[in-house]
């Protein structure tokens, strides 16, 4: 186990090592800034050469081969980003929840590889118009060259988490060009703590992101709310509802992207032509409804304005967009789930909107702010961070009242998807793959823990044809409490104590150890996570437990080195996360 | 040796205008000038025609269209040019040397500005093109009379659309361009927004049904005709040049003003045509004319905003009459904070089949309300007339 190497006391030491952390933040902000940039101009550029933005599409001078290009492209996209996948470890790109997974373990370290690799592919999926977001591939791109910048300046573990955190609001901020929106994401999302050591850099990071993007992207905001009106005190309570329905509709959709995922890989197709396979249904479907493709930055503009979609249109799309989203992501394109649930939800609150004018038949005058609680509504469930969700809304908008209206969808939106399917989409995948973070990162940091780090074989190990007499003079001679039997297989056979053998001995039933065994102590294998070894030592009492694979004996680990594992993690997570400087 | 270093560029200098004005004198070939007409040729005639005469010893000869590339076509196939430097708006400058009908001029024609920058650093973005050159801008604005709205005025591009509070009938110009800008910015789309908007049927379908929400439009095509509908109390908003609603504001004291919110912002550039006679003389005057002095004394004249920076910050008041130009340039800080700049590169590859749909459309709301219907437009082009 790696200590923390964050000095916690005072002088001028920590205070010099501190600034340098602070520096090394702004520095990481400046570069993901650039990176971020760079990738979001890529995509445009792409999208306007490959024929997938509606202007290139009404400037190409051969309307009729338009339907040609609109199922190759996303085709051939497909094609090139599953061979690309092929070259990484696990076949899928990496996402925002391997970031927060590294973080929430102490791992840290995440791979430039598959980071590297995983941004391209992102980078020619929305380029070629998968529908799938961008802010994702941002996040994991900022936090890869966090991580990057702590190992290459040997930094430990609890800089590289904060190193990380700086490189993600930094991606955000400069997407959005929302710094606020940058930090609290960090801490919401990734660190899950509020610690001012980690703060200060984060804040560094986001600030530079924030200066380049408005020198280097010069963009449109994502969305512009001209003046508005205040909305009327009964449509808070709708406002609310809102929130509560959003929830079930993120959930929909997450399970969605999850759902086409298991289907996928049950499908008779080599892996990596799922993308290109899933283009092509893409493609043909957007001939019809050409909203779903790519970002669908438009799509979200137009479900701003009351009177551009239909109601049964406006359906249609939303049902259309989670289908591809779905599609696109669980069959294997690169890509983030923020931008689509961007459309999905504004979509939602438009429909909402339209809703409530036709049955109270009242003006559309307020019908951006359903638009804006439908977007708070979905994305906030979606990415487990209703605060950002505020932020952005605020930041992109600098609208007071809007921004108490998505206060109010957001109530109840987050707390029920938690309660029905878990923190985040982040969150449900992380726990399909084995690690839960809903009790927090103390059990998160525990279950990543395997006891096989502290096994031993330091103990007293019997045949279990030994006599009686010979084992209790062994025990004694090594002044060990317990035994462990293995035969000559490696087969293990149980435990026996000293104490037990000793009434044995004294009741004269048995003459060899084999018949003393302690048949309630349980055994660990290698896979045991300390946090369930923790659980199995509420009910033990012994020296050490056995750890044992197919019957086959390992070694021992002592219940003191688990203990003390546990304070140890305890003590570097205290440090982390309520030093200051 | 300093004093030879100072002297030798001015003997120079004076020896090359001596050959210039004997070459000139000898040769007296004119310089042959195609531009727009009205108010607009009467500046360019004080600001820089009669000047370039002086300065050169060239006579400019003068000649007047209604902007089009179909007899610049004409002439470059008959390998026949009339003309020596074209006055031109840029989308069809742009289309023009995707034909290959102009001349490319060299990327050091401009003069730098008085006080240094090079000519690169003073023009705005996209005014120095590969055969065009950005002079001035103009604007497509409204235009609302003063006494039809008592109490209130208008502020925005939205009000254009609103006849609830701002009651009466308008004046557009017959074409998709401006108009479907405006009516999608009435729906608060962000201008950042609008050509990536109006690229979608969706897009296209909103603009139109807010244009056709209005109940009583005068169609025009002549850039006098929105004035002269406005003065004669026809209608009570109309589109139209900014220089044309100066003119009248100004100089002819009606009752008339500007809503520059929405203002479409249009670049106006020299060309010099292929197989012109002259493009010597052309870069020449070309040179002359782009200058930060000449631009200052056009803008004095007629209210476009100048392309320098340098020309913008010096434009001072008009000579005959004394107004303050600079408040009625399209560019300035106030005029300019609600402009559009015209994707003209998204026009020049749509406007046939956007022409197309607008008519479509057009035709099915005069078949629908009976507005009187307005001949067809003669050519294949737009006629954009500053």
């Amino acid at each position: 186990m790696e200590t923390t190497s964050a000095p916690t006391g005072r002088g001028p030491l920590p205070v010099l090592r501190f600034l340098g952390l602070v520096l090394l933040g702004a520095v990481i902000g400046g570069v993901a800034a650039l990176c971020a940039a760079g990738f979001v101009r890529g995509v445009l550029v792409l999208n306007e050469l490959l024929l997938i933005s509606p202007r290139s599409r009404m400037m190409f001078p051969w309307p009729e081969l338009l339907a040609l290009t609109t199922i190759a492209v996303p085709t051939l996209g497909g094609l090139i980003v599953g061979q690309l996948h092929r070259h990484l470890p696990q076949g899928r790109p990496h996402t925002p929840a391997d970031a927060i997974a590294a973080v929430q373990t102490r791992r840290g370290r995440l791979p430039a590889r598959e980071g590297g690799i995983s941004a391209l592919t992102a980078m020619i999926s929305l380029g070629a118009g998968a529908s799938v977001g961008q802010y994702g591939p941002l996040v994991h791109l900022g936090a890869t060259l966090g991580s990057l910048g702590a190992r290459l300046l040997r930094l430990g573990r609890s800089d590289d988490n904060i190193t990380i955190a700086c490189g993600v609001a930094a991606a955000i901020a400069t997407a959005f060009n929302a710094p606020l929106a940058g930090i609290v994401f960090a801490h919401e999302v990734v660190l899950r703590h509020y610690a001012l050591r980690a703060f200060a850099p984060i804040a560094a990071a986001a600030l530079v992101g924030h200066v380049i993007a408005t020198q280097a992207l010069a963009q449109g905001a994502l969305f512009h709310v001209a003046e508005t009106v205040v909305p009327r005190a009964w449509e808070f309570a709708l406002f609310v509802a809102m929130g509560g329905l959003g929830a079930l509709l993120a959930g929909a959709y997450m399970h969605a992207i999850l759902g086409v995922g298991r289907l996928a890989r049950r499908l008779p197709l080599r892996p990596d032509l799922h993308p290109a396979l899933a283009g092509a249904l893409l493609g043909s479907v957007a001939l019809w409804v050409p909203d779903i493709l790519g970002m669908g930055q438009e799509t979200l503009r137009f479900a701003t304005i009351a009177g551009a979609f239909g109601g049964g249109e406006l359906l249609l799309v939303l049902a259309l967009k989670v289908a591809a989203t779905a599609l696109c992501l669980g069959m294997g394109f690169s890509g983030g789930v923020f931008s689509p649930a961007l459309v999905i939800g504004t979509l939602f609150g438009g429909l909402c909107g339209s809703l409530v004018a036709a049955l109270a038949g009242v003006s559309q005058e307020t019908f951006v702010f359903y638009a804006v609680c439908g977007m708070v509504a979905v994305t906030a469930p979606v990415i487990g961070a209703p605060l950002t969700s505020l932020l952005i809304v605020f930041e992109l908008t600098g609208n007071y009242a809007l921004t108490t209206a998505a206060l109010a969808s957001v109530t109840l939106a987050s707390p029920i998807a938690a309660q029905l399917f878990g923190r985040s989409l982040f969150d449900i995948q992380l726990r399909n793959r084995g690690l839960d973070l809903s009790s927090g990162r103390g059990q998160a940091l525990l279950m990543d823990t395997r006891v096989i780090d502290y096994l031993t074989r330091e103990c007293v190990i019997l045949s279990p044809e030994a006599s009686l007499d010979e084992a209790i003079a062994t025990l004694a001679r090594e002044r060990h409490g317990e035994a462990y039997l293995v035969d000559t297989q490696e087969r293990f056979h149980g435990c026996v104590t000293l104490a037990e053998l000793e009434s044995a001995r004294q009741a004269a039933g048995a003459h060899r150890v084999g018949d003393c065994v302690d048949g309630e102590r349980p055994t660990l294998h290698s896979g045991t996570t300390l946090w369930a070894a923790m659980a199995l030592l509420e009910e033990v009492t012994g020296e050490a437990l056995a750890v044992v694979d197919e019957g086959i004996f390992r070694g021992v680990v002592y219940e003191v080195h688990i203990a003390r594992a546990y304070l140890h993690q305890s003590d570097a997570l205290r440090r982390e996360e309520h030093g200051h400087g | 040796m300093a004093r030879t270093f100072r002297t030798t560029p001015c003997r120079l200098a004076a020896a090359l205008l001596l050959l210039l004005a004997g070459t000139s004198g000898l040769l007296a070939e004119p310089l042959r000038v195609l531009s727009w007409g009205g108010a607009y040729e009467r500046a360019q005639q004080e600001a820089l025609f009669t000047p370039f005469s002086e300065a050169h010893g060239i006579e400019v000869e003068v000649q007047r269209y209604a902007g089009g590339l179909a007899e610049l076509r004409r002439a470059v196939a008959a390998g026949e040019v009339p003309w020596d430097v074209i006055d031109m708006t840029r989308s069809q400058a742009m289309a023009a040397c995707d034909e290959g009908l102009l001349e490319p001029l060299p990327t050091d024609l401009a003069a730098p500005a008085p006080d240094g920058p090079p000519a690169e650093h003073d023009f705005m973005p996209g005014a120095i093109g590969d055969c065009a050159l950005t002079h001035t801008l103009f604007a497509t604005v409204v235009a609302y009379r003063t006494d039809a709205f008592p109490g209130r005025r208008p502020t925005r591009i939205a009000d254009l659309f609103d006849q609830r509070r701002f009651p009466g009938p308008r004046a557009l110009q017959r074409t998709p361009a401006v108009n479907l800008e405006w009516a999608l910015l009435a729906h608060g789309v962000p201008r950042e927004e609008l050509y990536r908007l109006l690229s979608t049927p969706r897009g296209l379908a909103l603009a139109l049904a807010r244009l056709d929400a209005l109940e009583e439009i005068r169609w025009w095509e002549d850039g006098e005709a929105p004035v002269r509908l406005l003065t004669e109390g026809e209608v009570v908003m109309a589109s139209g040049y900014n220089g044309r609603f100066f003119d009248a504001m100004v100089n002819r004291d009606l009752p008339i003003e500007i809503l520059w919110d929405g203002q479409v912002q249009e670049h106006e550039t020299w060309v010099i045509p292929r197989h012109a006679g002259n493009p010597d003389t052309a870069r020449a005057f070309i040179r002359f004319a782009t200058s930060t002095e000449r631009l200052v004394a056009l803008a004095e004249r007629i209210p476009y905003g100048p392309a320098r920076a340098s020309a913008a910050e010096r434009v001072g008041r008009h000579p005959d009459t004394g107004v303050d130009m600079r408040l009625h340039i399209p560019t300035h800080p106030l005029n300019a904070e609600g402009a559009i700049a015209k994707d003209e590169t998204w026009y020049a590859r749509t406007l046939t089949r956007m022409d197309d749909y607008f008519a479509e459309w057009l035709e099915a709301r005069q078949a629908r309300t009976g507005e009187a219907p307005t001949p067809t437009a003669g050519g294949d082009d737009q006629p954009v007339a500053p």
